[in-house]
């Protein structure tokens, strides 16, 4: 009675700790797989300093904002640019996307990272400026046909802002000198 | 003979996709500037012309120069041409800023304390007509009013389109007016430079019945500006029956109050880091 008392226990306790551990792990395991690897070198930066927890969320909502931008042009869905783009460069983006369900037309992102530079951090830490080197593989689809694919590595001039709880993106424009 | 013709429709398969019709896009253009590009092939094509905010797609003669509307390159950045008959080929352009034509204007903060050193920052990000940023390097001068006939200049040339100012507060009070402009292009900011903590703070005291009225002189701060009403002045009087303390706000560039007596009482006060004169009252209303 007893040792069956103890094993019911047991069986509980294993129980409860598969239940509490596979939704952790697997939502680790799911943004390390979705989001793209983005390192941000602050070497440079100016006038003001950055602080170790600004560079690391600035490099984390720049990485949601590529995966929510790459999802809302294979998606045609503007709304997702909400999350993690501002001003201009939602704009631009939602006029993309206007311009894809127009056409038939869509640009899918394969992501493959993103090199960060910081430029610029505003005296009154409003705005910041960074240069990505971003490597990319784009293909872009008539309806269900790839009609063009290259593996790209661009080079973007990036401004970012800081929002309520997260930095958003601002402005996003490929450089000139970019080599593809 | 058989293997020569062989080879030759061999050849004649391989070579054909590589004659797939072409276009050719200059290498750069200018935002918002028509243009052509010349193709080749015969018959008709499809044509995609893909930037980062753009995409269009529509039918054209092939073998001609196919116009581009500046409407269509209105985004500065790459733009990959695609071409499409039987194969695709694809070329691509960068679009560039049409020149400096928008400013956008950060300055922080909009109430400033009085001789605070650095304490003003404007930001300028400059943007052509279509908002690009304009990265070729441009001279943005900034200009502070401090009052109408005063003017002080500073020029910045900036970088990746960004240019940048510190800025000393002066010592007097009022709205400072900072200008920012590039070409004919100008954005104003007012700021609003506010005395800074008091100096000098005196309190004097009377005696009305039971109960003593303690009042601040005028509170100025050491530029001789009047601290704005709303700042809080503490009073702190300790009798034989304690400590007591009382927070009022200046009103009308003065800080009062009444506190009952009880025997000997010594007052002080304070506002911010400044604390001012001590007074001693001896047997007070009682």
């Amino acid at each position: 009675m007893k040792t069956k008392a103890i094993m019911r226990r047991a069986l509980l306790a294993v129980s409860a700790a598969v239940v509490i551990s596979v939704p952790a792990s697997f939502v680790t395991v799911h943004a390390d797989d979705s989001l793209p690897k983005v390192s941000l070198n602050a070497d440079n930066l100016g006038p003001r300093s950055i602080e170790e927890l600004t560079s690391k969320v600035v490099a984390r909502d720049y990485a949601f904002a590529w995966q929510t931008m790459a999802e809302a042009l294979e998606q045609n869905r503007p709304d997702l640019l909400d999350g993690y783009f501002t001003g201009i460069a939602k704009q631009d983006l939602a006029q993309m996307i206007a311009d894809q369900t127009k056409t038939g037309v869509r640009v899918r992102y394969v992501d493959h990272g993103h090199k960060l530079d910081a430029l610029f951090y505003s005296p009154a830490g409003d705005a910041m400026q960074l240069r990505d080197h971003a490597d990319l593989e784009i293909n872009v689809m008539d309806g269900q046909k790839v009609i063009h694919s290259e593996q790209v590595n661009l080079q973007y001039t990036v401004l970012m802002t800081p929002g309520a709880d997260r930095w958003l993106v601002r402005d996003l424009e490929v450089a000139p000198e970019a080599k593809p | 003979m058989r293997l020569f013709v062989s080879t030759l429709l061999f050849w004649i398969a391989a070579v054909v996709p590589s004659l797939a019709a072409e276009v050719h896009p200059p290498s750069q253009v200018l935002a918002g500037a028509a243009f052509s590009m010349p193709s080749s092939g015969a018959g008709q094509g499809t044509l995609y012309l893909i930037g980062s905010a753009h995409l269009s797609k529509r039918q054209v003669n092939l073998g001609t120069d196919i116009e581009v509307d500046g409407d269509d390159v209105q985004h500065a950045g790459r733009y990959t041409v695609i071409l499409c008959t039987d194969q695709c080929s694809a070329s691509e352009f960068y679009v560039h800023p049409a020149g400096p034509d928008r400013l956008s204007l950060l300055v922080h903060p909009s109430r400033v304390p009085v001789s605070n050193p650095n304490a003003i920052s404007a930001v300028a990000v400059v943007w052509d007509v279509y908002h690009n940023l304009e990265i070729s390097p441009e001279t943005v001068k900034f200009t502070v009013n401090p009052d109408e006939h005063t003017s002080l200049s500073e020029a910045r040339t900036t970088n990746n389109g960004i240019a940048w100012i510190r800025l000393t507060s002066a010592a007097k009070s009022g709205v400072v007016k900072l200008q920012a402009s590039v070409g004919k292009v100008s954005e104003i900011r007012v700021v609003q430079q506010v005395a800074s903590d008091a100096c000098n703070l005196r309190i004097h005291a009377s005696s009305e019945s039971k109960k003593i009225v303690i009042e601040t002189d005028p509170v100025r701060d050491c530029s001789g500006n009047f601290v704005p009403d709303g700042t809080v002045v503490s009073f702190t009087m300790t009798d034989s029956a304690g400590e007591t303390t009382v927070d009022v706000p200046i009103k009308r560039g003065v800080a009062k109050v009444e506190m009952p007596a009880h025997g000997h009482a010594r007052i002080t006060a304070a506002s911010g880091v400044v604390t001012g004169n001590e007074l001693n009252l001896a047997g007070g209303g009682e």
